[in-house]
C-alpha cells in the first residue's frame, strides 16, 4: 500500500482520521471507566443505545445519522440512568444490573427493527449497519462531528480535570469537600456515553467496549499517573485506528471494526508481558532473582552455621557436608567463590574472611534485631 | 405431530427453564456478564467447526463453540489471576476480541454461505422448528427441541447432585472449601453448564435472548425472595412465562420472536423492580422518606430534651432552629403527635412521658450502640430495624 493513497485516497482518508479520533476519545474517556471499575458499561451501554436508533428512526423516518444519534445517545443515558438505579436502590450487583439493561435493551431494540423492516417504506435499509459497525460509511461530515465531540470532552476533562481525579480516587473525600458529586458523576458518565454513541457507527455494538477499554488497560499498565495514562490511552487508541484501517485496507473481506479491535487487543498482550513496572516478563524475572538470591543466602548462612564452630575460618570442609538439607546448589557454590567469599579446594570449600564478614553482617545483625 | 407454533413456543419455553438455572447462580455469584461474554465468544468455535466440517448442522460445532465458551472462562481467569486488571476488565478484554477473530474468520473463509453474524448473534426462532430429527424415517421433532431439552435434564441431574455443594460454595466460598468441596471444579462445573446452555439457546434463540433468560428471571426473583430454592422456582416461572408471553406478542406485532420475549421479560422485570413489596424501588424510596422523617423526628425529641426554655419549644421558632422546610417540619411533628410523644399546648411544644423515655433509650442505644435497648422500638420505627 502507498503512503500517498492516505492524502489522496478520499475514503480511506475518512476512515483512517474518523478511526484515529474515535480511539483518542475512547482512550481517553476509557481510562475512566476503566479506574472506576465500570469496564463493562459500554458493552451495556453500546447495547443499550439499540432502541433509541430505532425509535429515532420510527419518529422521523428519517436516515440521518445525527438523529439517529441522539436516539442512541437519549437511550443510553436512560440505560446509564437505570443501572445506577438498579445498584443503588437494590442488592442487585452491577454486574447483574449491566447485563440486564444490556440484554433488555438490545431485546427490545431487535423487536423494533423487526418491526421497522415490516413497514411499508423500505428506508431502513442499513440500520443494521450500528451493530456491526461499517467504518465505510464514514463521511467527512462523521468525521467532523466526532472531532467536535472529542474536543468538547477534551475542554470538559481539562475544566473539570482536580474534579475527576478527586472523584475517582476518593469519593468520600471529594463529599466532604463539598462538590458536587452527582454532578461530576453525572458529566463523566454523560461523555462515556457520548464517546459510545458516536464509535457505534465505525466498530458496531459488539467491539465498542473493547474499543473503550483495551487502549485503557493497556496504558494502565506503564503508569500509575492519571494524567500520563489519559494521554498514553489516547495514543494507543489513535495508533490501533490508524494501524488496524491500514491493515484493513490493505486486504479485501477484512473488516475494519474487528481489525481495529484485535490490533487494541494486541497492545493489551504487549502491556501485560512488557510492561517494567508490571508487566509479566519483569515479574517473573524479579521472582527468579529473588529465589536465586534466597538460594545464595541459604548455603551461606549453611556454611556460617559450620564455620562459627570452629576458631579457624578457613579452615576446609567437605562440599559433602552441605548437603544435609539441600543446602547448596553448584550455582550457588560458583557465585560464592565467584563473590570470594569461598574458596574452592578440590571436594572441599573454605570460607575467605571477607565471606565469614559478609555472613556475620548478614546473620549475626539480624539476630540481634530479632 | 404438533402444529409450528406450539414447537416454537415449547422450544421457547424449554430454553428458558434451561437458562434460568445456571442463570441463578451466575446472578448470585456476582458473574451475569460471563454468560454475555460466553454468548459472544462462541463465534469463532462455531466458524472454525464450521470450516472443518462444512456443515452447518454438525454437532462439532456445538461441541467447539461451548469449548471456545470454556476457552473464555478460562483465559478471563488467567488474566485476572495476573493481577494486572480487575475481572470485569478481563471479561471485556477477552471476549472482543475473540468475537473479532470470529467475525474476521467469517469474513474471509464462510462468506458464501449462510453463516452471518446476524443470525448468530439474533437467532430466528421462527425458523427451529424447520430444522426437523429423523430417526429411522420417523419425525420425532424439531432437532433443537430435542438437543435443549437433552442440556435441560443434564442441568437439572447437575443441580439435584451438586445442590448441596452449589449452595454452600455460591453463598460461603471459604467454608465450602473448608468442607472439602473444591471451588475450582464446581466453578467451572457452573461455567461449562453455563456455555453449554448458551451454545445449545443460542442456536435456538440466539446469543442475546439467552443472556437476557439467564439474568433477568434470576434478578427479578432476587428482587422477590432471598430463599434459594424459591428463587429457581420463580426464575423457571418467570422464564416460562414470558417465552410463551412473547411468542404471542410477537404474532400479534408481528416481529422477531426472540426479541418480543425480550420485551415481556424486560417488562415483568419493570413490573417487579418497581412494585416488589420489600426490594421494590417504590418500596425502598418509602421506606428511605420514612427513615428520613424518623431521624428528622429523633432530632427534634433530642432537641426538645436539651431545651426547657418555652421560647426555644415554639412551634414557629423550632421551625428556625431546626431548619426544617415547613413540610418537613409539619409531617415531624404529626408523627410525633400521632405516637403521643408531645403534645403542643398554645403553639408550645412539651415532652410527654413517653415521648421522654423514648428519647432517653434512643440517646441510651446512640451513646452505647447496644441493640437490646431498642427491641422494643423496632416494631415501631424503621429507623431501627437497621
Amino acid at each position: 500500500m502507498d503512503i500517498t493513497q492516505y492524502f489522496t485516497d478520499y475514503t480511506l482518508r475518512t476512515i483512517t482520521l474518523g478511526t484515529a479520533v474515535l480511539g483518542a476519545i475512547c482512550g481517553m474517556l476509557g481510562s475512566f471507566a476503566v479506574l472506576r471499575k465500570e469496564s463493562l458499561l459500554g458493552d451495556a451501554i453500546s447495547h443499550a443505545a439499540l432502541p433509541g436508533i430505532a425509535v429515532a428512526f420510527l419518529l422521523t423516518g428519517a436516515k440521518d445519522s445525527n438523529i439517529l444519534l441522539l436516539g442512541a445517545l437519549v437511550s443510553g443515558l436512560i440505560g446509564i440512568w437505570w443501572i445506577r438505579g438498579i445498584v443503588s436502590k437494590t442488592h442487585l450487583k452491577t454486574d447483574t444490573a449491566l447485563g440486564l439493561i444490556l440484554s433488555l435493551f438490545f431485546g427490545f431494540g431487535m423487536l423494533l427493527l423487526t418491526y421497522i423492516q415490516k413497514q411499508p417504506n423500505a428506508n431502513q435499509a442499513g440500520l443494521d449497519k450500528y451493530l456491526f459497525g461499517q467504518a465505510a460509511t464514514l463521511v467527512e461530515s462523521d468525521v467532523i462531528l466526532m472531532s467536535f465531540v472529542t474536543g468538547v470532552s477534551l475542554i470538559t476533562l481539562l475544566l473539570f480535570w482536580k474534579e475527576f481525579k478527586l472523584l475517582l480516587f476518593d469519593r468520600n473525600y471529594a463529599m466532604t469537600l463539598g462538590f458536587n458529586v452527582k454532578f461530576i458523576d453525572g458529566l463523566i458518565s454523560f461523555f462515556i456515553v457520548l464517546a459510545i454513541v458516536i464509535g457505534l457507527q465505525t466498530v458496531g455494538v459488539v467491539l465498542m467496549s473493547a474499543m473503550l477499554l483495551a487502549p485503557a488497560a493497556a496504558a494502565r499498565q506503564w503508569t500509575d499517573k492519571l494524567s500520563v495514562m489519559v494521554l498514553l490511552a489516547a495514543g494507543f487508541g489513535i495508533f490501533a485506528g490508524v494501524f488496524g484501517t491500514s491493515i484493513s485496507a490493505s486486504q479485501s473481506n477484512l473488516s475494519t471494526g474487528p481489525v481495529i479491535v484485535l490490533v487494541a487487543s494486541a497492545f493489551v498482550v504487549v502491556s501485560f508481558i512488557f510492561s517494567p513496572g508490571r508487566g509479566i516478563l519483569f515479574k517473573q524475572l524479579r521472582l527468579l532473582k529473588n529465589r536465586r538470591e534466597l538460594e545464595l543466602q541459604k548455603t551461606l548462612s549453611f556454611m556460617y552455621t559450620i564455620v562459627r564452630k570452629h576458631d579457624d575460618i578457613s579452615r576446609p570442609h567437605a562440599i559433602k557436608i552441605l548437603n544435609n538439607f539441600q543446602g547448596f546448589t553448584k550455582s550457588t557454590l560458583a557465585q560464592l567463590s565467584q563473590k570470594q567469599w569461598i574458596t574452592i579446594n578440590g571436594s572441599n570449600w573454605s570460607m575467605t574472611d571477607q565471606g565469614f564478614n559478609a555472613a556475620t553482617n548478614l546473620y549475626d545483625s539480624n539476630k540481634v534485631e530479632s | 405431530m404438533m402444529s409450528a407454533g406450539l414447537e416454537i413456543q415449547l422450544i421457547a419455553a424449554v430454553t428458558a427453564i434451561a437458562c434460568a438455572i445456571p442463570g441463578v447462580f451466575l446472578v448470585l455469584r456476582k458473574m451475569a456478564l460471563i454468560s454475555d461474554a460466553i454468548s459472544h465468544s462462541i463465534l469463532p468455535g462455531i466458524v472454525i467447526g464450521f470450516m472443518i466440517t462444512q456443515d452447518l448442522a454438525s454437532p462439532w460445532l456445538i461441541l467447539l463453540a461451548a469449548f471456545s465458551g470454556i476457552i473464555t472462562v478460562v483465559l478471563v481467569e488467567l488474566i485476572q489471576k495476573t493481577g494486572l486488571v480487575k475481572e470485569d476488565t478481563a471479561i471485556g478484554l477477552v471476549f472482543p476480541a475473540l468475537f473479532s477473530i470470529g467475525v474476521i474468520l467469517i469474513a474471509q473463509n464462510a462468506n458464501d454461505v449462510h453463516l452471518d453474524v446476524d443470525a448468530v448473534l439474533l437467532g430466528e426462532l421462527a425458523f427451529a422448528p424447520f430444522d426437523r430429527l429423523i430417526i429411522n424415517g420417523a419425525d420425532v421433532g424439531p432437532k433443537s427441541l430435542w438437543i435443549i431439552s437433552g442440556i435441560l435434564v443434564l442441568t437439572l441431574v447437575l443441580l439435584l447432585a451438586f445442590y448441596k455443594e452449589l449452595k454452600i460454595s455460591t453463598f460461603d466460598i471459604g467454608l465450602s472449601s473448608a468442607l472439602g468441596f473444591s471451588p475450582v471444579i464446581l466453578h467451572y462445573g457452573l461455567m461449562s453448564v453455563a456455555s453449554v446452555t448458551t451454545v445449545a439457546a443460542f442456536d435456538a434463540v440466539g446469543a442475546i435472548l439467552v443472556v437476557a433468560l439467564m439474568i433477568t428471571p434470576a434478578a427479578a426473583s432476587y428482587l422477590l425472595t432471598t430463599d434459594l430454592k424459591k428463587m429457581l422456582v420463580l426464575s423457571v416461572l418467570f422464564g416460562v412465562i414470558s417465552a410463551i408471553g412473547g411468542y404471542w406478542a410477537a404474532r400479534a406485532l408481528d416481529a422477531s420472536i426472540a426479541g418480543s420475549i425480550t420485551t415481556v421479560l424486560a417488562l415483568l422485570f419493570l413490573l417487579i423492580y418497581l412494585f416488589a413489596p420489600s426490594k421494590g424501588l417504590i418500596a425502598v424510596l418509602i421506606r428511605q422518606k420514612r427513615q428520613r422523617t424518623e431521624v428528622s423526628l429523633l432530632t427534634f425529641l433530642l432537641h426538645l430534651n436539651n431545651h426547657d426554655s418555652i421560647e426555644e419549644r415554639r412551634v414557629a421558632h423550632l421551625q428556625e432552629h431546626i431548619n426544617w422546610q415547613k413540610v418537613r417540619a409539619q409531617t415531624v411533628l404529626d408523627l410525633a403527635v400521632q405516637n403521643n410523644m408531645i403534645t403542643i399546648n398554645d403553639k408550645v411544644v412539651s415532652l410527654t412521658q413517653k415521648g421522654l423515655e423514648f428519647t432517653e433509650k434512643a440517646l441510651e442505644y446512640i451513646i452505647t450502640n447496644k441493640d437490646e435497648k431498642i427491641e422494643d422500638m423496632k416494631d415501631d420505627f424503621f429507623l431501627f430495624r437497621g
